[in-house]
C-alpha cells in the first residue's frame, strides 16, 4: 500500500517536471508539436511511391522509429555522460548493412546535435568555460577535418577491406569506452593541479562557476595546455573518422589531463564535441555521404532528446543507465570485431 | 555575505544563443522539408533514397543511380523548393550556425580587448569555413 502511494507520488512529480519543462521552454513544446503534426501529415497524406525494397508504410515507420530511437539515445547519452554517436555508430555498423560512410555521417549528426542544442544553456549558466572551449576548439577542429577527409579516402581506395579495418578498430575503441564507463575513468570532482605550466599561465586558463550542490562559487586553475592540445587533435581525428563524438574521452582529457572540475569538463566536452563534429560533417555533406531524408529524423530526435535530457534527467540516477550503456557497448563491440575480422581478412566466421 | 552567481560574458552568450536558435531554426526547416518529401516534391524521390540506403548500396552507387555522379558540393542550394533539398538545407543550417557563432564571438572578444581568445575563436572559425567551402580535394 505504502509502495503504491510512493509510486503515485513519483508519477505526479514526474508529470509536474515534464509540464514545468514544457511551459518553461516553449520552443521545445512548439518543436515537439510540429514534429508530431509533421509525421502525422506524412503518414496520412503520403504520396510516396513503393519500391521493390520498401512500401510507403515501411518508409514512414523507418522515419518515425528513427526519431523515437534517436530521442531515446540522446536521453540515454546525456545521463550516461557520453555522446549519442558512441551508441548509434557501432550498432548501425555492427548490425546493419547500411554503407559505412552513410552510417558515419549520420553518426556525426547523432553525436553533434544534442551537444549543439545544449551549448546555449551551458554558455548561459557559465558551465562551459569559453577560454577552455576556444583553446581546445582549434586543435579539435583541425583533427576532425583531417579525420573526415581520411575517412573518405580510405573508403574510396580500400573499399570493403578498409571498412573491415574501420569496424575492427571501432570495436576496440568501444571496448575502451565501455572500460571508461565501468571504471568511471578515474574522474575527480575538483582536481587540484600540483603545478601550472607556463603556457596555461600565459593563456590565463582559469575560471570560476556556480556550484549548485555546494551553494557557492568554485574557482579552478587548468594546466597541461600542450599535452591537452595534442590529445585534442587526436580526439578530433577519431570523431571525424569514425563518425562519433567520443564525449567520454573529451571529458576524461579535460578532467584528468587539464584538471578541469568534472562539471566544467562535461559541459565543455559537449560544446567541443559539437564544434568538432560540425567541422567534420561538411566533408561528408559536400561529398554526398549525408543523405538528408535518412538523417533528418535522427537530427530531430537529438534536438528534442538533448533538451529533455539536459533539463529533466539530472535528477534521475545514472547507475542503471550506465549499466545499460555498458551492455550495449559490449554487445556492439563484439559484433563490430566479428564483422571487422570478416571484412579486413576475408574470413567468414561461423556465428 | 552570500555569494552571487557569476554571469556569463557577452562572447559566451553570443556563441551559445546563435548555435541554440540556429539549430532550432534548422530543425523547423527539416520538418517542413521532410513533409514536402513525403508529398512527392523531390529532387530525387524519397523512396529511392530510403530504399537504396536500406539495400546497403554505397554512397557512389546511391548517387550514380540518382543523378549519375557524386554531388561534390552543396547540391541542395539549387533545389530549395524540393523536399529533399530543403531537408538537406535545414540540416546544414543547423550545423552552419557554429560558423557565425564563432566569428561573432571572436568579434566580441576583440571588442573586449581579449586578443588571444578572439584570435583562437577566429582560427576555429576559419577551420570551419574551410570545411564548409569544401576546398580540400576529394576523390570522385
Amino acid at each position: 500500500m505504502q509502495r503504491e502511494e510512493d509510486m503515485e507520488k513519483v508519477k505526479k512529480k514526474n508529470r509536474g517536471m515534464i509540464w514545468g519543462l514544457l511551459t518553461s521552454v516553449p520552443e521545445l513544446t512548439l518543436l515537439i508539436v510540429l514534429i508530431i503534426a509533421g509525421y502525422a501529415v506524412m503518414g496520412i497524406f503520403s504520396k510516396i511511391q513503393p519500391t521493390q525494397v520498401l512500401n510507403p508504410t515501411d518508409m514512414w515507420i523507418i522515419i518515425v522509429a528513427s526519431f523515437v530511437i534517436s530521442t531515446a539515445i540522446a536521453m540515454l547519452a546525456v545521463i550516461g555522460g557520453i555522446g549519442g554517436g558512441v551508441i548509434f555508430t557501432p550498432i548501425m555498423l555492427g548490425f546493419t548493412h547500411i554503407d559505412s560512410l552513410v552510417v558515419r555521417s549520420t553518426g556525426l549528426v547523432v553525436a553533434m546535435f544534442s551537444g549543439l542544442i545544449s551549448s546555449g544553456p551551458f554558455m548561459r549558466t557559465k558551465l562551459a568555460d569559453l577560454k577552455l572551449v576556444f583553446y581546445c576548439g582549434v586543435p579539435i577542429t583541425v583533427g576532425a577535418l583531417a579525420g573526415s577527409v581520411a575517412a573518405i579516402y580510405l573508403h574510396k581506395y580500400m573499399g570493403p577491406v578498409g571498412d573491415g579495418y574501420v569496424r575492427l578498430s571501432l570495436g576496440i575503441l568501444m571496448l575502451v569506452v565501455a572500460y571508461f564507463l565501468v571504471s568511471g575513468g578515474g574522474k575527480t570532482e575538483y582536481p587540484q593541479p600540483k603545478s601550472i605550466d607556463p603556457l596555461s599561465k600565459k593563456l590565463g586558463l582559469n575560471g570560476f562557476y556556480w556550484e549548485a550542490s555546494l551553494g557557492k562559487v568554485v574557482h579552478y586553475d587548468l594546466t597541461n595546455a600542450i599535452p591537452g592540445g595534442i590529445m585534442f587533435i587526436a580526439l578530433g581525428f577519431i570523431a571525424g573518422f569514425f563518425g562519433l563524438g567520443g564525449g567520454a574521452f573529451l571529458t576524461a582529457t579535460l578532467n584528468l589531463v587539464m584538471m578541469a572540475p568534472v562539471k566544467i569538463a562535461a559541459a565543455c566536452s559537449g560544446v567541443l564535441l559539437a564544434i568538432s563534429n560540425a567541422t567534420a560533417i561538411w566533408t561528408y555533406i559536400t561529398y554526398g555521404a549525408l543523405i538528408a531524408i535518412f538523417a533528418a529524423p535522427w537530427m530531430l530526435g537529438q534536438v528534442v532528446g538533448g533538451i529533455l535530457g539536459a533539463y529533466l534527467l539530472i535528477r534521475i540516477k545514472a547507475g542503471f543507465v550506465r549499466k545499460v550503456l555498458i551492455v550495449i557497448l559490449l554487445v556492439s563491440s563484439i559484433k563490430l570485431l566479428m564483422r571487422g575480422v570478416e571484412g579486413a581478412f576475408g574470413i567468414t566466421l561461423p556465428f | 555575505m552570500e555569494e552571487e552567481k557569476p554571469k556569463a560574458q557577452l562572447a559566451a552568450l553570443i556563441y551559445g544563443e546563435i548555435v541554440y536558435w540556429g539549430v532550432l531554426l534548422g530543425s523547423v526547416i527539416v520538418i517542413i522539408g521532410s513533409v514536402l518529401a513525403f508529398f512527392g516534391n523531390n529532387y530525387v524521390p524519397a523512396s529511392y533514397w530510403l530504399s537504396a540506403i536500406w539495400k546497403g548500396e554505397s554512397v557512389h552507387e546511391i548517387w550514380k543511380g540518382a543523378t549519375g555522379a557524386l554531388p561534390m558540393g552543396h547540391w541542395y542550394l539549387a533545389h530549395l523548393t524540393t523536399g529533399d533539398g530543403l531537408t538537406a538545407f535545414g540540416l546544414s543550417l543547423g550545423v552552419f550556425a557554429v560558423l557565425p557563432a564563432l566569428l561573432l564571438s571572436s568579434a566580441a572578444l576583440f571588442k573586449d580587448k581579449d586578443v588571444v581568445y578572439g584570435t583562437l575563436a577566429l582560427i576555429g572559425g576559419i577551420v570551419v569555413l574551410i570545411a564548409v567551402l569544401g576546398i580540400i580535394p576529394m576523390p570522385s
